[in-house]
């Protein structure tokens, strides 16, 4: 506040610790020491059987990581499948994705026709829940009677196993995160054209530039800011969006299409794997921390204190 | 327009229009199959002519959970995870928008450890530490982690920022107290955020998964995303997908129904939600 008397009462001068300390308490619970903790357990192992008034854990230093980076041993071979598969699928929601995103926003930028059925069409997929999303697309998927086979026997194509071909279930479920994101995506795209002044292009128009001229060297060089951070948001996205694979296969066969937050998902109630659990925790944290970091450092640091 | 431009404008609308069209598909077939018979729904054909009309599907499916359980369950989740976060996040961007005191800059950097360490990867400890508390299956177990944000914090800070100290030093001077200066110059002017911020937080919550799942085990407070599963589990073998189909739509449809309604505010509220 502006005004501040020479000497506050003691309850006004921690008003402002107590207007925060609710939200600050609950990050404090929920996220900071959560992440401290992941830090601490992943460096012990509870033993084969133990159970809940077994021995305590067992301190063994960085052998969990070992283990989950060894593909030989049972937990490795599934953590380094599905670390792989993650990177995989982050890489192609954004590489796909984000374009289709830009592109879609370019579109339907303007006033037209029909915009609002337009923007449902590609927005509605972003509310459902992943869940509800994966639930439809396990129809289309679907062997024997679902869509996607029918639209290649139309062709000619004797169909293919969709969530069961273990080279397939990977990209079948990546091209249902596109199609829940890529609307998602186009909102910010949608914003940042929104920044850019009109009159900019009212003088390119004068000195003759086409529609082609204008979008390239323009549109693009002039959204460059909000691109780099809908990449960074969709990279962050993707390493948490896994629901989906619970109405798909839960991984697909041997792992195939298996991500690292379902795989710490399914081993949750399995006690005796909680120090791999922990160790695999940490790794995501880590690779989700590389970018949100980079996001704080190119985009809130400016706004942090102003 | 020139002809460059034109051709231009042909080949825009004709990729808008077939991606309108694809990404319609999914929404249109669920409804499809939803109404028609269990049989062979789509290699048959006649799931555009000739078959009939028929609500067995969804009779089914609503046999199999307690679905009207579950809407109480989402809404009370939903709910009662905004109402607090409307408390937490008012008091805390005000502090940050218009107070000064030691530590201010440190702590406003704790707060946003949440955008970098967001609580979805945290599934194990967090799941520890409502153990921890001995919250496991309580409705409270589900919104806590929700109920401090640093979003909605920062949201508002910003848009706090924005209303003119004249407003409140007017109000100081008139002798309201803290509580009256948040409730009578800083939330009136901030409608549009606030607004912001709870459509994003009721989609987010409303179709939560996996964090449900682990943390609650009676069906008596367990939200709808959670019994679709139970559905989608009992569907897997027999795949009886008219039966899934009207189920997915119990699921979806109010959220999908309240962006038809305020589809402009949705769009608004989203876009916000990125630029912090």
């Amino acid at each position: 506040m502006r005004i501040s008397p020479p000497r506050k009462p003691l309850l006004l001068s921690l008003q402002p610790y107590l207007l925060i300390a609710p939200t600050l308490l609950l990050v404090l619970m929920f996220n900071v020491l959560p992440a401290i903790r992941t830090v601490n357990d992943s460096l012990y192992k509870p033993a084969r059987g133990l159970n809940a008034a077994g021995k305590p854990p067992e301190f063994v230093g960085f052998d969990n990581f070992r283990d989950i980076f060894d593909p030989a041993h049972y937990m490795g071979a599934r953590f380094t499948r599905s670390f792989r598969n993650t990177i995989v699928f982050a890489l192609a929601t954004v590489g796909i994705g984000v374009p289709l995103g830009l592109m879609l926003a370019l579109m339907l930028q303007h006033p037209q026709p029909l915009l609002g059925l337009w923007r449902f069409a590609v927005f509605y997929p972003a509310l459902l829940p992943l869940i509800g999303a994966a639930s439809i697309w396990s129809f289309i998927y679907s062997d024997s009677i679902g869509l996607a086979n029918a639209v290649l026997k139309s062709f000619g194509h004797p169909g293919v196993n969709w969530l069961g071909d273990r080279n397939l279930v990977l990209m079948s479920v990546i091209i249902i995160n596109i199609w829940k994101q890529a609307g998602y995506f186009m909102i910010f795209f949608l914003a940042g054209l929104q920044n850019i002044p009109r009159d900019i292009y009212e003088a390119a128009a004068l000195d003759g530039a086409g529609a082609r001229q204008q979008l390239t060297l323009l549109t693009l060089p002039l959204l460059r800011r909000t691109l780099l951070f809908v990449i960074v948001v969709a990279f962050t996205f993707a390493f948490q969006t896994v629901e989906q694979l619970q109405a798909l296969g839960e991984g697909g066969p041997a792992d195939s299409a298996n991500l690292l937050l379902y795989l710490i998902f399914e081993n949750i109630s399995e006690r005796r794997n909680w120090g791999y659990v922990n160790a695999m925790t940490l790794v995501l944290i880590g690779v989700v921390l590389t970018f949100t970091l980079s996001n704080f450092l190119l985009f809130e640091r400016e706004e942090s204190d102003r | 327009m020139n002809p460059e431009n034109r051709r231009i404008n042909a080949l825009v609308n004709s990729v808008k229009i077939a991606i309108a069209v694809a990404f319609l598909i999914p929404l249109v077939f669920t409804l499809l199959v939803s109404l028609r018979p269990e049989v062979e729904p789509v290699t048959k054909g006649n799931i555009f002519f000739g078959s009939e009309i028929t609500l067995d599907n969804f009779e089914r499916a609503i046999a199999i959970a307690p679905w009207g359980l579950h809407y109480l369950n989402s809404i009370a989740f939903v709910g009662g995870t905004l109402a607090v976060q409307l408390i937490t996040v008012t008091g805390a961007a005000y502090a940050f928008a218009r107070m000064r005191f030691a530590g201010r800059s440190l702590l406003l950097l704790i707060l946003m450890l949440q955008l970098m360490i967001p609580s979805g990867v945290l599934l194990v400890p967090n799941f520890r530490m409502i153990h921890t508390l001995g919250l496991f299956d309580t409705r409270v177990a589900l919104m806590m982690p929700y109920w401090g944000s640093a979003f909605g914090v920062l949201l508002l800070r910003a848009t706090f920022r924005e209303v003119p100290i004249e407003l409140e030093e007017a109000a100081r001077i008139d002798g309201a107290n803290l509580f009256q200066v948040l409730r009578n110059v800083y939330v009136p002017n901030a409608i549009p955020a606030y607004l912001a911020f709870s459509l994003v937080s009721v989609s987010a919550h409303w179709n939560e998964f996996l964090w449900p799942f682990i943390i609650t085990r009676s069906e008596e407070i367990r939200p709808l995303t959670v019994g679709l599963n139970k559905l989608i589990k009992t569907t897997d073998q027999g795949a009886f997908y008219g039966q899934l189909m009207a189920g997915t739509l119990i699921v979806i449809s109010p959220l999908v129904l309240l962006f038809l309604l305020f589809q402009r505010q949705f769009v608004e509220s989203f876009a916000r939600s990125g630029i912090r």
